[in-house]
């Protein structure tokens, strides 16, 4: 057996990589543990093309500013290359919604739609900010949920939405971020998912949407080293085969290989369901922790691109995210498709073209996109998804399929099986941390947010909840 | 003169509130618009000599305690045996029930400061709110469904469970138990008025006084109870400006989710050996794209129908060699997508469910039949878009989510489908907004 550490962390995404740094920040000895060949998770790059620089996760919402300015990533060369990605709504009739920052340019964009919702928009946008907010305190303070959270948490987003708005262009653009977390915009609790994306704040700014310079992988890239700078030791190509469990408290895993290192304390970067299912002994994970599987996962499309898209239609930015969904009921029917195993008629996407604000990611001239499907089915054929996709896409940009140098699809469970990177589930918004993070096994920690995101937020909260136990 | 509580609709639940207020001594009138007491639970003659219950076949269970202190079936209420409810569901519908009932006995929610600080009993059945129907493997989708609309695969469906219709049919008819409570209510001292419409309800600093009349007159009372639903109660017997604007938000947003049709057959001669009961098209898949369809005002293609043969259990509703045969339909929306319900349309959806019922029963020889469609039932009932639960039975809309018996207005309660113990049970939302009024009385807050 490998000499005793006081932690072992499991996966080297943004929350592994955070929790090792603030643990050996802390003073602890900390070994981190990573399947595959290279650091990174969801923010490591795609295989796409020579030139081209894509992956998983081009903008984020999700960042912890916290973790950002403690670690010091700024000074180790973290800087954002967009701070704050306007939402477009595409529309077939070439009425684009531009929704941004400025409430009355948003506004004045609704009413091109309806006057009552460019009315409605500005109360709107102060109410579920102020919600989001609120609710600050029950996701990543500590405290209670905001009072209106009792109510908040039942309703769907379809009702929701309804409830302020009229016009289907808008209803279905704000909807696409309700179906992250693999509800359906008519199910309770969807509409707590769009109180979590307005409580982020990125840059400074509340729900903004950003993209990081020369790609994800420079969050890595920092956090990796800030990690190393304060003492933890970072494996790659180390996979672990199972957590040890001694007299009901985590005593250290078992790689692969077969080589044991002892710990007091392990955090893992998976699923809740995948640590508990499979890496723990038989008998440890009780019954209670038989979580729903989800049914519906997001699939993701890298696009190598020779020009910029046109999109037919009025003028709009071009570094935003763009979503493709004609009305509030495509998001449904689409759920609907998707966890009965079909894939959906109309495809309710999200296109974004990190290299618009950051040429650096392309060669001159030309462009990387990546498009997020969501919701599909967990097995969707890659081929057909994408050839669908790609129609959808010539649709509203014609003579975009043209313009394709190369194309790699991830389906949900092929992203599952080559980064362990698996969709979470929106039923533990009501949470508080501690019970998110910690197990029924003492000393393991699951380094989970309540939506899947990169964050490194769950990491530096449970190193920080386990340093304040030592304390104790 | 001035009553101590007056009651807006002679609905099950308006009478068992007379009927409880008035054995407690108070001077109660119930004033009804309709010639006949009973709310949905009416019956109706649509043919000479066959007749119905035209809403539905059957309410949700009267509670039993509610079944003695009445005495129903000495006074000649007779239910039929009817189906199961779910596994599990009748314990957290009694334990709901409970709850609601403590809360109409307890003095209104303290604004102290601790009272905020203190955590939130959760209800019985709020686990079911994150459930789907189709997690029920022994869930019979059909009466968990019949004559509403739900995605069974959607989490948040199982809260249908605590709704049900299976309190079993009455014999003579659901309009006998109507007249039956209203007999009941009439006996301990309550004043039942019928054919008279309630216009208003006159208030004076934020506190209900009485109601106006359609004859001109008012009637002043210390207490009103409405049994309209939540958003009938406010919109149409309030100036809206005489309302706190929080409660104008809350009551327009409130969802209604009317999805019920009736259509009722009257048949020469009963048909060949079936069973009494028949569910069509209540499978799991057809029930998600009938929804789709409702949402969208679209008539589903295959809507969810449950036929009943109502005079083989009860021959008193189809003359002597002849049978009576009703047809539930779910989804059917009440607002339609290309416009406004016309006679055609209530023909051709009388013409599908005939073609359905058809492919069922064996040699139909249909003398004639009655369309009842979603706004007929607002027209007759009240019922806001047709619907008979008062509100979409969602994760938001039910148990603590429903509003009552108390309300912002101080003096009106509110009792009816739209309430907590609304879907329940039938009975119970009366009697809690009847127990309300009792203890804020005792309390003293009511003049």
């Amino acid at each position: 057996m490998t000499a005793g550490f006081d932690a072992v962390v499991i996966g080297a995404g943004a929350n592994g990589l955070a929790a090792a740094a603030y643990l050996a920040r802390a003073g602890q000895r900390v070994i981190l543990v990573e399947a595959l060949d290279r650091a990174g998770g969801s923010c490591a790059p795609l295989a796409l093309a020579e030139g081209f620089s894509a992956s998983l996760a081009p903008a984020l919402y999700a960042l912890d500013a916290r973790m950002v300015k403690e670690l010091k990533l700024a000074s180790r060369g973290l800087k954002f290359a967009e701070r704050d990605m306007p939402l477009v709504g595409l529309r077939s009739d070439g009425k684009h919604l531009v929704l941004g920052r400025d409430t009355h340019a948003s506004a004045r964009s609704i009413a091109a739609h309806s006057q009552a919702d460019a009315k409605a928009w500005k109360p709107f946008h102060r109410e579920l900010f102020s919600f989001g907010r609120a609710m600050r305190k029950l996701w990543w303070e500590e405290g209670a949920a905001a009072p209106r959270f009792e109510s908040f948490s039942r309703m769907s987003a379809a009702a929701f939405l309804d409830s302020w708005f009229e016009s289907d262009a808008l209803k279905a653009a704000l909807a696409f971020d309700t179906t992250d977390g693999g509800l359906s915009p008519l199910e309770p609790g969807s509409a707590l998912v769009l109180a979590w994306r307005a409580a982020q704040e990125m840059c400074g700014l509340q729900a903004a949407v950003a993209a990081i310079a020369r790609g994800p992988q420079v969050l890595t890239e920092t956090l990796i080293e800030a990690a190393l700078a304060a003492g933890a030791e970072i494996r790659t190509g180390a996979a672990v085969a199972k957590i040890l469990v001694a007299d009901g408290a985590a005593s250290g895993v078992e790689l692969d290989s077969g080589e044991r290192i002892a710990a007091h304390a392990v955090f893992s970067s998976l699923t809740r369901q995948r640590t508990l299912a499979t890496l723990l002994p038989a008998g440890e994970a009780g019954f209670a922790q038989a979580l729903p599987a989800p049914r519906t996962g997001s699939a993701m499309i890298a696009l190598a691109l020779k020009s910029f898209p046109q999109f037919a239609g009025n003028a709009i930015p071009r570094n935003a995210r763009f979503i493709f969904a004609d009305r509030l009921e495509s998001h449904v029917a689409a759920h609907s498709a998707a966890a009965a195993g079909r894939l959906p008629h109309e495809l309710t996407m999200e296109l974004t073209i990190p290299s618009a604000a950051d040429p650096s990611l392309a060669p001159l001239g030309q462009h990387v996109a990546s498009v997020v499907v969501r919701p599909v089915p967990l097995g969707v054929d890659a081929k057909q998804l994408g050839t669908e996709a790609i129609v959808a896409l010539n649709r509203a940009a014609p003579g975009l399929s043209q313009q394709i140098a190369a194309a790699t699809v991830l389906t949900p469970s092929e992203i599952a099986r080559r980064f362990g990177i698996e969709t979470g589930s929106a039923s533990q918004l009501g949470a508080s941390w501690s019970e998110r993070l910690a197990t029924q096994v003492r000393g393991l920690m699951v380094l989970e947010g309540p939506i899947a995101a990169v964050s490194g937020r769950a990491g530096r909260i449970a190193a920080s909840l386990v340093a304040r136990e030592k304390h104790r | 003169m001035r009553y101590d509580v007056c009651v807006i609709g002679a609905s099950t639940e308006g009478l068992a509130a007379a009927a409880t207020l008035a054995l407690a001594g108070l001077r109660t009138i119930v004033i009804e618009r309709n010639a006949a007491p009973g709310g949905r639970a009416g019956t109706r003659e649509f043919h000479p000599g066959f007749r119905a219950s035209a809403f539905l076949d059957e309410l949700a269970p009267v509670p039993r305690e509610i079944h003695w202190a009445f005495d129903l079936t000495r006074r000649g209420v007779l239910f039929l045996p009817s189906s199961p409810s779910a596994r599990d569901a009748d314990a957290r519908i009694a334990a709901a029930l409970a709850r609601a009932y403590e809360d109409a006995d307890a003095p209104p929610r303290s604004t102290a400061w601790f009272a905020k600080s203190l955590p939130r009993r959760p209800w019985p059945g709020e686990d079911w709110a994150t459930r789907a129907l189709t997690d029920f493997a022994d869930g019979d989708l059909a009466s968990a469904t019949a004559g509403r609309t739900a995605d069974p695969a959607l989490a948040g469906s199982a809260l249908h469970l605590l709704a049900p219709s299976n309190g079993g049919m009455v014999a003579g008819g659901l309009g006998r138990l109507g007249e039956v409570l209203a007999a009941c209510a009439r006996d301990a001292g309550a004043e039942i008025t019928l054919g008279l419409d309630a216009t208003d309800i006159r208030n004076a600093k934020g506190r209900a006084t009485g109601i106006g009349l359609a004859d001109g007159s008012e009637v002043e009372a210390r207490a009103v109870i409405s049994t309209l639903d939540f958003k009938r109660t406010f919109l149409s017997l309030f100036q809206w400006d005489a309302l706190p604007r929080k409660l104008i938000k809350r009551v327009s947003a409130w969802r209604m989710a009317g999805g019920t049709a009736r259509v009722l057959f009257a048949l020469g001669a009963p048909p060949g050996a079936t069973r009494e009961t028949v569910a069509a098209g209540f499978d799991a898949a057809n029930l998600s794209a009938s929804y789709a369809a409702w949402r969208a005002g679209l008539i589903p293609e295959k809507p969810p129908m449950l036929f009943r043969l109502v005079s083989a259990s009860d021959p008193s509703l189809a003359p002597k060699g002849a049978a009576t045969l009703t047809a539930t339909l779910g989804s059917i929306p009440f607002r339609l997508f290309d416009g406004a319900w016309t006679h055609e349309k209530r023909d051709a959806l009388g013409a599908r469910a005939l073609a359905t019922a058809r492919s069922v029963f064996a040699d139909l020889r249909v003398a004639a039949s009655a369309v009842i469609a979603p706004p007929d039932i607002e027209e007759a009932l009240g019922a806001t878009e047709g619907d008979l639960w008062g509100g979409e039975l969602a994760a938001d809309q039910m148990l603590d989510m429903r509003p009552g018996p108390r309300t912002e207005i101080s003096g009106l309660y509110l009792a009816g489908p739209s309430t907590a113990a609304g879907p329940l049970a039938t009975c119970a939302s009366g009697v809690a907004a009847a127990r309300a009024v009792l203890a804020d009385l005792d309390a003293g807050r009511l003049k």
